[in-house]
């Protein structure tokens, strides 16, 4: 805690780190979401299965995390297969695990035309927007809340199987389109509905704008020019949401996600084995931070495997990497300090890691140039 | 057609990702006696060793990857029954798979493609692997290699479970065992008894290469 001086609450922290203003010290939110089921019942958890179809118990979740970690933020991410399993892909779903899906939907070219955007009041992306809901209206005033949504492309992928887009990209351009145009319609939809919840941000989840997938080129044409994310990042901000993107991918696009969407908040991972991968310290002083809250990037495996000294000591390592550079960039926050991709929603996940998270970021967090 | 032209014409054809080429100069390979292992290693190899280079450069993307190696292996459909018994005797062997709970395998096939390329005889065990599949297919076919990717939290274990059930069979000392998969690292690797992990294909090929020949 910073001793003496300015002292912010929560909001008060989030918005001054947004603005680049003097914080108390910098934001924490490792990116907790359905970890925090461990959280209702009494402290018995309810089972991943129940969490993700309950709009309540999803609400309530992180409400109880926001409570028990004392985070600066509430991004209600449920998971990757959300979009897919309401257009009918099958989910594999079990009890303590992240669902995915197992069964893809499009098998020939002609089956991207047979997509249909399916009824948003049914189903899990119900949940997502109810649950936003309940939740957003219960935080306000406390912490920024935002609401969590598949990019078009990444809900594509999810629902035809990665590998099928790609080469379909390839050797049959027009048919990726034609199942982008759905998914497009499917995402507008849901800004709409997440715009009249009363949430503060939508996260966008633009995984594939990663050089260890697509060039420039193709991520431009299939998910980044103006009638994709383009008109979807317009939307947002236009249905009075901060628009925010996640991107946990190993060599993200920061020209064109930072730079060109200019996005308020960008987050993203770390990948210290990947050549090129950036860190924190780098992505601060090549101006990413210059106009847009950076978050990241603690491994996520971190949760599970390191013992909280370790994670401390990380934190505590990050603190200084960012509070350095920052500095050297004249900058005055714009960092916050969170996990590079979602914290495994495993029932191994060590709940003390995730404390440890925001305590030493409130010990170590002040910025002091 | 002269060799050279349809060696050049195999090469061309998994670097432009076109598979009909590839079928098409197999084909002649085949009609003019041309040696099937100079046609898969100089010709449909050499093609991919090209799109792997310029991967690793990020000249090229993941479709164009993947087109290729898909183009690769239409060549090699057709090549591979060509090639005497005899001359594959000593060739290495690997058996490959996602583990048990998973079902995302782009980089998996990344790394057989490159393993095929690299000359190793590659079992591919597909994806959402149960452990007893990897350990029986490993001692039946008396593979060289056993290797197992994840993208997931929840399955890294299953790497775990597979090794000691290799140690249990006795088959763990024949085998060298690779990982790979964005959760994992070197260190996990060693927790879990691994002989190596690494970061991208070329490189994981090529640090087999070094310890199987």
């Amino acid at each position: 805690m910073a001793e003496g001086g300015l002292v912010l609450n929560h909001l008060e922290r989030g918005m001054a780190a947004l603005g680049n203003e003097e914080v108390d010290r910098l934001p924490a939110y490792p990116i907790a979401c359905g970890i925090n089921r461990k959280l209702l019942n009494g402290g018995n958890g309810v089972t991943y299965a129940e969490w993700c179809r309950d709009p309540k118990l999803f609400a309530e979740s992180f409400i109880a995390g926001h409570k028990y970690f004392d985070f600066d933020f509430a991004i209600g991410l449920m998971d990757l297969s959300v979009l897919a399993g309401d257009l009918g892909a099958n989910v594999r779903m079990d009890d303590e695990n992240t669902p995915f899906v197992d069964k893809h939907i499009i098998h020939s070219p002609e089956d991207y035309e047979k997509l249909e955007v399916p009824d948003i009041k049914k189903g899990r992306t119900n949940v997502l927007v109810e649950g936003t809901k309940i939740f957003s209206e219960k935080l306000a005033g406390e912490v920024i809340t935002a609401g969590f949504l598949e990019g078009p492309l990444l809900a594509l992928t999810q629902t035809a199987g990665a590998e099928r887009v790609f080469m379909d990209m390839f050797t049959d351009p027009s048919v990726v389109h034609k199942g982008m145009e759905t998914m497009v319609e499917f995402d507008r939809q849901m800004v709409e509905a997440f715009g009249e919840t009363g949430c503060n941000g939508l996260v966008w989840d633009y995984l594939w704008a990663n050089y260890s997938c697509l060039g420039d080129s193709e991520y431009h044409e299939f998910e980044g020019q103006s009638k994709y994310a383009g008109m979807l990042n317009k939307l947002t901000t236009d249905s009075g949401m901060a628009f925010c993107v996640h991107n946990c991918s190993d060599l993200p696009h920061m020209d064109t996600q930072v730079t060109e969407f200019k996005p308020v908040i960008f987050s993203m991972a770390y990948y210290p084995l990947i050549p090129g991968s950036p860190t924190a310290g780098e992505v601060i002083d090549q101006g990413y931070a210059d106009n847009c809250l950076l978050a990241g990037n603690i491994d996520p495996q971190m949760f599970i495997r390191a013992t909280p000294e370790k994670i401390s000591k990380v934190t505590e390592d990050l603190c200084q990497e960012v509070k350095t550079s920052l500095c050297k960039r004249g900058l005055n926050s714009r960092y916050c300090i969170s996990s590079g991709c979602e914290v495994p929603p495993d029932i191994a996940t060590k709940m003390e890691n995730i404390k440890a998270v925001v305590d030493v970021t409130k010990e170590n967090g002040k910025v002091d140039c | 057609m002269s060799k050279d032209e349809i060696l050049n014409g195999l090469s061309e054809g998994v670097v432009l990702g076109k598979p009909d080429q590839a079928k098409s100069y197999a084909q002649r390979a085949i009609d003019e006696k041309v040696s099937p292992l100079d046609a898969i290693n100089d010709g449909l190899v050499k093609g991919m060793s090209v799109v792997g280079d310029r991967y690793a450069a990020r000249e090229v993307y993941l479709p164009q990857v993947l087109m290729s190696a898909n183009t690769m292996y239409a060549g090699l459909d057709m090549l591979l029954p060509m090639i005497p018994t005899e001359d594959l005797a000593d060739k290495k062997k690997v058996v490959i798979g996602v583990v048990e709970g998973d079902v995302h395998d782009i980089g998996k096939n990344i790394v057989k493609t490159m393993m095929t390329a690299g000359g190793l005889e590659v079992k591919d065990l597909g994806k959402d692997v149960p452990i007893t599949t990897f350990i029986d297919t490993a001692e039946s076919i008396k593979t060289n290699v056993v290797a197992m990717s994840t993208l997931m939290t929840p399955t890294m274990d299953g790497m775990k479970d597979v090794i000691d059930g290799l140690v249990e069979s006795g088959y763990r000392s024949k085998a060298k065992v690779v990982i790979g998969g964005p959760p994992t690292s070197p260190d996990f690797a060693e927790e879990i008894g691994a002989d190596h992990r690494d970061a991208n294909a070329q490189d994981s090929v090529a640090w087999l290469k070094e310890a199987l020949f």
